[in-house]
């Protein structure tokens, strides 16, 4: 027996070549539907695999037929044994063609094409049909690269018709073969002549790569394969950029460096542009011979990753990437930003969900803010409730003064989650313009807002708010207030007003004779809260007489007051 | 149209999918049993039957065999080219176990076998007759009923499961092999044309075609994958168009066929085969001038000469077209003038390793280099002399593992060498001895008799061949200069 399953043979098993005609038919109906389907869904889409599944159903009677399908290619059509199975006559919708004008001639798909290897081949199709016009590729390198082992496939090279062929070399002049004779026989050695090679030249095993060479050979390769190629390339460049002194040579280098970053940053390979703006430091220093524009072109480099997009696609790369750089190469990076990127900052950093690049980065938007708090200011006149929420938590850490108008002008129209924020943020900056902005705060329509406004005037011993904090305390505005805000108010009254306040307040506690008519609980525990907080020896008298008060609510407030106002 | 069974579906399926099963397995199978054969031969050569070892390897060597028998009927092991065919699927050679294949490829050809088959039932007595058997015959000179007395002693030596027949080749393979030598001329033409069209394009600062040059690669690996000895004649030629772009390609050329021994995948080939046809491209920005200069270059026009590796970085990053930026190009581009301790050019400063794709190529690029004429070297040197002065100089800064892959590929005489004999015929190498053991004694084309009579094509013979006296009926007394006969090797390979 001779084996030759790899021999191309079609043998037909049955008469009715119409009915085999029609089986083939059907299968282009299906594979068009299949290309369809993976044109439209994802593999995971019951839709692609239903086609998927019918591809190979349909293959099944088909085999019955032929041991291979082999397909002609015309322009618009697919033939089998000189019959049309597929016609498209729109050249933009039919496959015949897509293959047709890439050179494929005919396609032969062999048993077991369906199980696999049809789909890849109908997504290649799908891919080709839109490859761009000056794509490197077309339909016959992206076939090459899948090594179909079930599906062959025969092209013409297109466009190669004028290429030269190889010939022979002219015919020689006959030469009379007595004289060849006799340059041989000249040439016929005395003794060992230059030229003539034994094994003995050679080492004995060169035949054979012994066990340690091929693990060698082999560590090379995945060595090829696993070092990082760009960063090879960046290394000689920066190698010519440092030893290569002429100024043409220099500037389409730098060109070329500077080409690259904003595509490193959009494939999101920030550890190559970490590495980028540690060279230039290095060029910077190191170069000789360096043009001031070539300086400049130098130091310039970081401002392009401070440009919004950029920045933008860097750090959603690096929140999104599986691997991160060091901290070391994002520190690098970050040190990097201009002041310019720290509206992008800051309306990334309330997105970031990796822990570590989000305190990375908060750290640079600190150093920036710190050393630019105008470009924080200009953060603050956007409207994203993150962004402001942020950079309002930035301004309370850094306590920045010239950023307290557009706080103010926050504490008008932002949102309140934002407001409450901006009352810390003025509390913490603590200066008279910063309480002037907070003193529109105490009318705020939140309740937090007002106590939180309240107790940074307290805490702060703001007396210029005194005015509006003794109208609510003596006056009807908080009636309606709950125990936590009268006790914010009563409280910042206390600290602010200090001993002149108890002839107000002691009153207000109803420690005077039994016939005056006592405040409700709620204010007489606000007013022993007030008190605690002036803590003077009288504050402290008027309390230890209201120590023992029928009402628990006053009593507990007047317990509690004292306690703070001992220590 | 036959009635559908109504199992049909499931029954095409299961055939389907044990074809392919099946071919998977004859690949490992086969190759395991390749393996036991070449250990067998081995420990068997070097111990008595009785030692341990062998009887280990002669266990081995029938359970591999009687592995694959459970699933066919009977083995037919072929040897075709310098493929093993089990049960027509072709073995694959890789870095494991080139050397194995090599080995047992040559025995069995020696022993005058092209085709082994092993019937189901296949004893392990036959398998220690058979291998025995065939390590005599294999160390005996050539005759022309060697494989005759094989046949005759395996049958008195009650092997009957186990029967050799001598190579087939048929019309048909007369036929594929000359379409074979016609698709790789014709991917060389196309190989040098899509070059010359990039560095010309370079030249002229126009977008050059990329798919071209994919599909030039492409068609490379494919023809070292299917066609290796016809690709490799083709890189005797050396003056078909500028040197440049022929250079460029037989550098291509001789790079896969290394990547090959060494086991690279399909597309490693093409990544490798893709920075070798752009290893030289800096020459395009290399002023004419200085390129054709005819004589010896002065001390200006060496440094520029030398600026052609990173010269070519800088031209791949031009080259518009590339959806990538061909890195490992642009890496081999650079650093395949830079020796193994990182002396040559360009200087390095920063640390690197050299690229193994820069030392094959560094290697291809030297061999093709220094046995090419060009402007400034008239003279080129003979593939022999090339050879030994890569292996035994290492000023020349190549790896000598891939140095010795090379000699490796090309033999200690590689084809295209011109040599004379002492028949006093002149003949041109024509490919490696496939018996590693006969390595300086290439199969050879002899184009000029004794008598100093042109034979125009010649024939192809044997230098490992004996006469009945049991000496070489022919030795290689010297390697000459084929312009001394008026003698253009690469005609023999067009």
């Amino acid at each position: 027996m001779r084996f030759v399953r790899d021999r191309s043979v079609t043998i037909p098993i049955t008469d009715d070549r119409l009915e085999a005609q029609a089986v083939v038919e059907s299968l282009m109906q299906v594979l068009l539907k299949g290309l369809r389907a993976i044109q439209l869904y994802l593999p995971n889409n019951p839709v692609y695999q239903r086609a998927v599944a019918n591809i190979r159903t349909a293959f099944e009677p088909v085999w019955e037929h032929t041991t291979e399908l082999t397909l002609q290619v015309a322009e618009t059509d697919l033939i089998w044994e000189g019959t049309a199975v597929l016609e498209q006559d729109t050249k933009s919708e039919s496959v015949a063609w897509i293959l047709f004008k890439d050179g494929i001639r005919a396609v032969t798909l062999l048993p077991g094409a369906e199980d696999e290897e049809i789909v890849r081949f109908l997504q290649v199709i799908q891919q080709a049909k839109t490859l761009e016009r000056e794509s490197t590729d077309d339909l016959l390198t992206l076939l090459w690269e899948q090594d179909f082992q079930t599906i062959r496939y025969d092209y013409v090279e297109l466009g190669m018709d004028e290429v030269p062929q190889l010939e022979r070399s002219e015919e020689q002049p006959e030469v009379k073969p007595a004289d060849v004779r006799q340059e041989v026989e000249e040439e016929q050695p005395t003794e060992t002549p230059k030229g003539i090679v034994t094994v003995d030249d050679f080492d004995a095993t060169l035949y054979f790569l012994d066990e340690e060479e091929i693990d060698y050979l082999r560590r090379e390769i995945e060595r090829e394969y696993k070092q990082d190629l760009k960063d090879n390339v960046l290394t000689m460049l920066f190698d010519l950029l440092e030893l290569q002194t002429y100024s043409t040579v220099r500037a389409e280098l730098l060109s070329i460096i500077e080409n690259f970053v904003p595509y490193l940053l959009a494939v999101g390979d920030f550890h190559s542009v970490a590495y980028i703006l540690k060279e230039n430091h290095v060029i910077l220093e190191r170069a000789r011979e360096l043009l001031p524009e070539h300086r400049q072109l130098l130091e310039d480099f970081p401002a392009k990753l401070s440009e919004p997009q950029s920045l933008g696609q860097l750090l959603q790369a690096l929140d999104e990437a599986a691997v991160h750089p060091t901290e070391d190469e994002l520190g690098e990076l970050f040190r990097e930003l201009r002041p310019s990127a720290l509206e992008t900052v800051l309306a990334w950093l309330p997105k970031l969900t990796n822990e570590r690049v989000r305190s990375l980065l908060y750290a640079s938007a600190r150093r920036l803010a710190q050393a630019h708090p105008e470009h924080l200011a200009k953060s603050l006149e956007g409207d994203d409730e993150g962004v402001l929420l942020e950079t309002v938590g930035l301004v309370k850490e850094l306590k920045l003064p010239p950023v307290v108008p557009a706080l103010g002008k926050l504490l008008a129209d932002a949102h309140v989650t934002v407001r409450r924020g901006v009352v810390d943020a003025l509390g913490a900056i603590g200066t008279p313009g910063a309480m002037k902005q907070l003193e529109q705060a105490l009318e705020d329509g939140d309740r937090d807002v007002r106590i939180a406004t309240v107790r940074v005037f307290g805490t702060q011993g703001y007396r210029q708010a005194l005015n509006g904090i003794t109208a609510a305390v003596t006056g009807r505005k908080l009636r309606d207030a709950d125990l936590t805000e009268k006790t914010a108010f009563f409280e910042a009254y206390g600290m602010l007003v200090g001993v002149q306040g108890l002839p107000t307040l002691i009153p207000m506690l109803g420690v005077r004779g039994v016939f005056r008519r006592k405040e409700d609980p709620e204010t007489r525990a606000c007013a022993a809260m007030a008190i605690g907080k002036i803590g003077t020896p009288e504050a402290r008298d008027a309390l230890e007489r209201a120590a023992k008060d029928k009402d628990p609510l006053v009593r507990n407030a007047v317990n509690r007051a004292m306690q703070e106002s001992a220590r | 149209m036959t009635e559908p069974r109504a199992s049909a579906g499931a029954g095409r399926r299961s055939i389907a999918d044990t074809m392919q099963s099946t071919e998977r397995v004859l690949r490992e199978g086969g190759r395991d049993l390749l393996v036991q054969v070449y250990a067998t031969l081995r420990s068997l050569k070097l111990y008595p039957i009785e030692n341990e070892q062998v009887q280990r390897a002669l266990d081995e060597l029938s359970a591999a065999a009687n592995a694959l028998l459970a699933i066919e009927d009977e083995l037919e092991i072929r040897v075709a080219g310098e493929f093993i065919f089990v049960n027509a699927t072709r073995l694959r050679l890789d870095l494991d176990n080139f050397a194995s294949f090599s080995h047992v490829l040559t025995t069995l050809r020696q022993s005058g076998i092209g085709v082994m088959r092993v019937d189901s039932g296949a004893e392990r007595r036959e398998w220690q007759v058979f291998i025995s058997l065939l390590l005599t015959f294999a160390a005996r000179e050539a005759a022309p009923n060697k494989l005759f007395e094989l046949q005759q002693k395996l049958v008195q030596g009650g092997v009957a499961r186990i029967v050799v027949e001598p190579p087939v080749e048929s019309d048909e393979d007369l036929e594929d092999e000359e379409k074979a030598k016609e698709v790789a001329k014709r991917t060389y033409e196309r190989t040098v044309a899509v070059t010359k069209e990039v560095v010309n394009s370079v030249r002229a600062g126009r977008s050059a075609s990329v798919k071209k040059v994919k599909r030039a690669v492409q068609g490379i690996v494919d023809q070292v994958l299917k066609n290796e000895v016809s690709v490799m004649g083709l890189t005797t030629i050396r003056d078909y168009d500028e040197y440049t772009f022929v250079h460029s390609v037989n550098v291509t050329i001789f790079s896969v066929l290394i990547g090959k021994r060494l086991g690279l995948t399909k597309l490693q080939l093409y990544d490798l085969g893709l920075a070798a046809l752009f290893h030289d491209v800096g020459k395009s920005r290399v002023p004419l001038e200085v390129l054709n200069k005819v004589g010896s270059l002065d001390d200006e026009e060496w440094r520029i000469m030398q600026a052609h590796p990173w010269l070519g970085v800088l031209t791949l990053f031009g080259l518009r077209g590339y959806g990538e930026i061909p890195y490992r190009s642009m890496i081999s581009a650079y650093e395949h003038h830079m020796k193994l301790d990182l002396t040559g050019y360009p200087k390095s400063i920063r640390p690197r390793e050299l690229s193994v794709y820069s030392k094959i190529i560094a290697v291809a690029d030297a061999f093709d280099a220094a046995t090419s004429r060009r402007a400034y070297q008239t003279q080129p040197l003979q593939p022999a002399e090339v050879l030994q002065e890569m292996w035994e100089n290492p000023r020349r800064g190549q790896d000598p593992v891939l140095v010795k892959a090379f000699i490796n590929l090309t033999g200690i005489y590689p084809v295209g060498t011109c040599v004379i004999l002492d028949s006093y015929e002149v003949a041109i190498v024509h490919g490696p001895n496939p018996d590693p053991a006969q390595m300086n004694r290439p199969l050879v084309r002899i184009v000029v008799d004794s008598e100093g009579l042109g034979l125009g094509d010649g024939f192809v013979a044997n230098l490992a061949d004996t006469n009945d006296g049991g000496t070489f009926a022919r030795s290689i007394i010297k390697v000459t200069d084929p312009d001394r006969y008026g003698i253009k090797p690469s005609d023999y390979f067009v």
